[in-house]
């Protein structure tokens, strides 16, 4: 763990001071609980690891110095992977064993009904940071009421190596779907393909696939949320092309899990994947001591997705606080948020995740939280494509049961592994959706 | 009143086992019956449901990639315990023979039995890495093959993958259970047969196999339940992938209740299991009272 010893430590006082000089922080600058009425009072956190080791460190701190200022036991409990969500359910099944976890982008609209309205703390963080993004309401908001705060968004990019493009004579990355298909084509004929996650990854299967069938003008859903749309001429042309350019990929990525493309990327086996910006980060971090490392930060850079037919799009996980409806601290529960969301602490902590996560607040083009590495920049502007699944409705239980049953990347997985012909394949996905539609639609 | 109680031999029975049963009402019966019921609704994470009968299993059974996951099942656990059955009693056999560091083996031999799924599992992950199987390395690096096999992307062979390491992680046990059952044979009849003229093979058909049989059959039912169930060893190799190629019953009902906050239909998933899981263990009871009685 790295932390940085020249940066003022950061307590609870400095926090409501910093706050309080920002006019337009408003209540979240003012302590809407009395020093000590919290005394004596637990709050569990369920959380994850994120991958930039700093940015758990940072929570950690607030937590300690929000504990020692308020007199509030904060115990944060930390989960692997799938785990956090296995607990968070549990939880929420029994209404016991915590106040507050770090959740993604369907959890708001799954557990709707067991978390506490925050409308007002989200109405406040807005007016602090310029507003919030669309993606971000489209999280958080059902019903018209915040059910959640966003944390923000890992925007991921294409990785790709500029020397191998280059000795393929392709000297930048795509920006037509076309475009990107030639380059594969060029790239796999000099033995260094691209690859894309096709497997059952639960972040990359979805960060990968969601934009293809955007760009080429395919949805899964009418903006209702439940009449299905999958099957359409946009679709079957998204699944089209991908058929087209799986013959050009590294073999296996119907098998990718999550680490399998950066494990190929690191390894210089693929020339080009869609990942956030770990992969950079890590390389980064280890680039002084290992020349491979090295020659990976020299060449490597990060491009946006091309645009298609339909336009440009992405798909990002997102981390989002679930303030727990069952919690016997509700106060607890809002002076953390507000402690997170504070001018002291939340612009800081999203400065040192390098553009790992991105609160999606309009307000932080300004603020001075990106990073100044030449080959992270592009994030900013990344930060501003999201899209959530679920589209053209909202991201509901059908479209999050569609995402984690993988139909959309199945679907393109047997279109090109040439298990069902595209039309086919687009066929078999519209009658998984339609189930999933009618089980949850049937009360 | 207790003196009473400690002198009916009937009454003191119930009272003895009494703690038993309360143990197996709430761990085991309390939840089974608390699953048979969200299977009868369409409860979620978030919502208690109504009662919608059998609706679950009807919807389920018009699901394709239901189907799938019910076929990969049974391949799954038949192939598996197969290779259990076959692995684990030709090294059993091999096991009780005398041979140099013959213990310092049979404790080697536990080792995938030992180590946590999760390790195990990590490990295969490495040796079926599309881009990095250690496995094709050696196949290409001795020039058995020029590219090595799709261990986890042919849907077909990942099957045949995941249906390997949990074999990998059983056969130690039915190996050490059939050597135990072997041990426990009499030298005698080996002898006595002997002198009766019986060879090699006629002393495993007629002394050994139906002596080890009922030791055999308890590693056998066991091992069809434990694979049958099975979650961990899939869900770390494959998560169900490539297309739902290696999806079991386990990892489907994770994904649907647990996942997708569907519980009534996880539920229902996991009860699939029961019908046949039902039939072993009453068999198997049956066969324990008979050779208890006997």
């Amino acid at each position: 763990m790295i932390q940085d010893r020249s940066q003022p430590r950061m307590t609870r006082r400095r926090i409501l001071a910093s706050a309080a000089a920002v006019p337009a922080v408003g209540a979240l600058a003012t302590p809407a609980i009395a020093q000590g009425t919290l005394k004596g009072t637990k709050l569990t956190v369920l959380a994850g690891q994120w991958y930039v080791p700093e940015t758990n460190t940072m929570l950690d701190q607030l937590a300690a110095e929000l504990g020692r200022d308020t007199g509030m036991d904060i115990k944060i409990e930390r989960f692997a992977g799938d785990e956090l969500m296995t607990k968070t359910a549990a939880v929420i099944g029994s209404g016991r064993g915590a106040d507050l976890a770090v959740g993604v982008e369907f959890d708001t609209y799954v557990y709707a009904a067991k978390l506490n309205d925050v409308t007002d703390l989200a109405d406040e963080i807005g007016r602090t940071y310029g507003g919030w993004l669309d993606a971000a309401k489209a999280t958080s908001v059902v019903g018209g009421r915040w059910k959640s705060l966003p944390i923000g968004q890992a925007p991921a990019a294409w990785n790709w190596r500029t020397d191998m493009f280059r000795a393929a004579g392709v000297d930048k990355f795509p920006d037509t779907f076309a475009g990107l298909l030639d380059a594969a084509k060029k790239l796999h004929a000099k033995g260094t393909p691209i690859g894309m996650t096709l497997g059952h990854a639960s972040g990359d299967g979805r960060s990968t696939n969601y934009p293809v069938l955007w760009a080429f003008g395919g949805k899964e859903f009418e903006a209702d949320g439940k009449t299905v749309a999958i099957n359409s001429p946009g679709t079957l042309a998204a699944v089209e092309w991908y058929k087209e350019i799986y013959q050009y990929f590294i073999p296996g990525t119907t098998a990718w899990l999550d680490p399998d493309n950066n494990q190929a990327f690191l390894a210089g086996k693929v020339s080009a994947t869609v990942n956030v910006n770990t992969i950079y980060l890590a390389s980064r971090a280890a680039a002084a001591t290992d020349p491979a490392r090295k020659n990976i930060v020299d060449n490597m850079e990060h491009g946006q997705w091309p645009s298609g037919p339909a336009g440009r799009f992405a798909c990002y996980n997102i981390n989002v606080w679930l303030p727990f409806a069952a919690s016997p601290n509700k106060a607890g529960q809002r002076e953390f948020l507000k402690a997170w969301y504070s001018r002291a602490f939340l612009p800081k902590w999203t400065k040192t995740g390098q553009s790992y996560f991105i609160p999606q607040l309009a307000g932080f083009d300004a603020e001075d939280v990106w990073p100044s590495d030449p080959k992270l920049k592009i994030f900013k502007d990344l930060n501003k494509l999201n899209r959530l699944p679920g589209y053209a409705g909202p991201p509901s239980p059908a479209a999050a049961e569609a995402v984690n049953k993988y139909i959309l990347v199945d679907m393109f997985a047997k279109a090109c592994t040439g298990q069902l012909t595209p039309r086919d394949a687009v066929a078999w996905a519209e009658k998984e959706y339609q189930q999933i539609v009618r089980r949850r639609t049937r009360t | 009143m207790v003196t009473d109680i400690i002198d009916s031999e009937r009454a003191l029975g119930y009272l003895l086992v009494a703690p038993v049963v309360l143990l197996l009402l709430a761990l085991v019966a309390y939840p089974f019956f608390v699953a048979v019921g969200y299977a009868l609704t369409d409860r979620t994470l978030a919502d208690s449901g109504v009662f919608i009968g059998l609706e679950n299993f009807e919807l389920l059974w018009e699901n394709q990639i239901y189907r799938q996951t019910l076929r990969n099942t049974f391949i799954f656990t038949v192939g598996s315990v197969t290779l259990r059955l076959v692995l684990g009693v030709g090294l059993a056999l091999l096991l009780n023979e005398s041979f140099r560091f013959r213990r310092a083996v049979r404790a080697a031999i536990l080792l995938p039995w030992i180590v946590p799924t999760v390790l195990g599992t990590m490990a295969w992950l490495w040796m079926f890495n599309p881009n990095f199987s250690v496995l094709n390395y050696i196949l290409v690096q001795t020039g058995l093959m020029t590219h090595g096999f799709n261990w986890l992307t042919n849907p077909d062979l990942a099957l045949f993958s995941v249906l390997l390491v949990n074999a990998w992680r059983g056969v130690p046990f039915m190996a050490i259970t059939v050597l135990a059952g072997l041990q426990a044979i009499p030298q005698d009849l080996y002898d006595a047969s002997s002198i009766d003229g019986a060879g090699k093979f006629q002393r495993f058909r007629y002394v050994t196999l139906p002596l080890v049989m009922p030791v055999l059959l308890t590693a056998l039912v066991l091992s069809i339940i434990w694979t049958f169930s099975d979650f961990g060893i899939v869900y770390g190799l494959t998560k169900g992938g490539p297309m739902n190629a290696t999806h079991v019953l386990a990892t489907l009902s994770y994904q649907t209740g647990l996942a997708s906050g569907n519980i009534g239909e996880g539920a229902a998933i996991s009860l699939t299991m029961l019908p046949v899981l039902l039939v072993l263990i009453i068999w198997q009871l049956r066969r324990i009272r008979r050779s208890t009685t006997m």
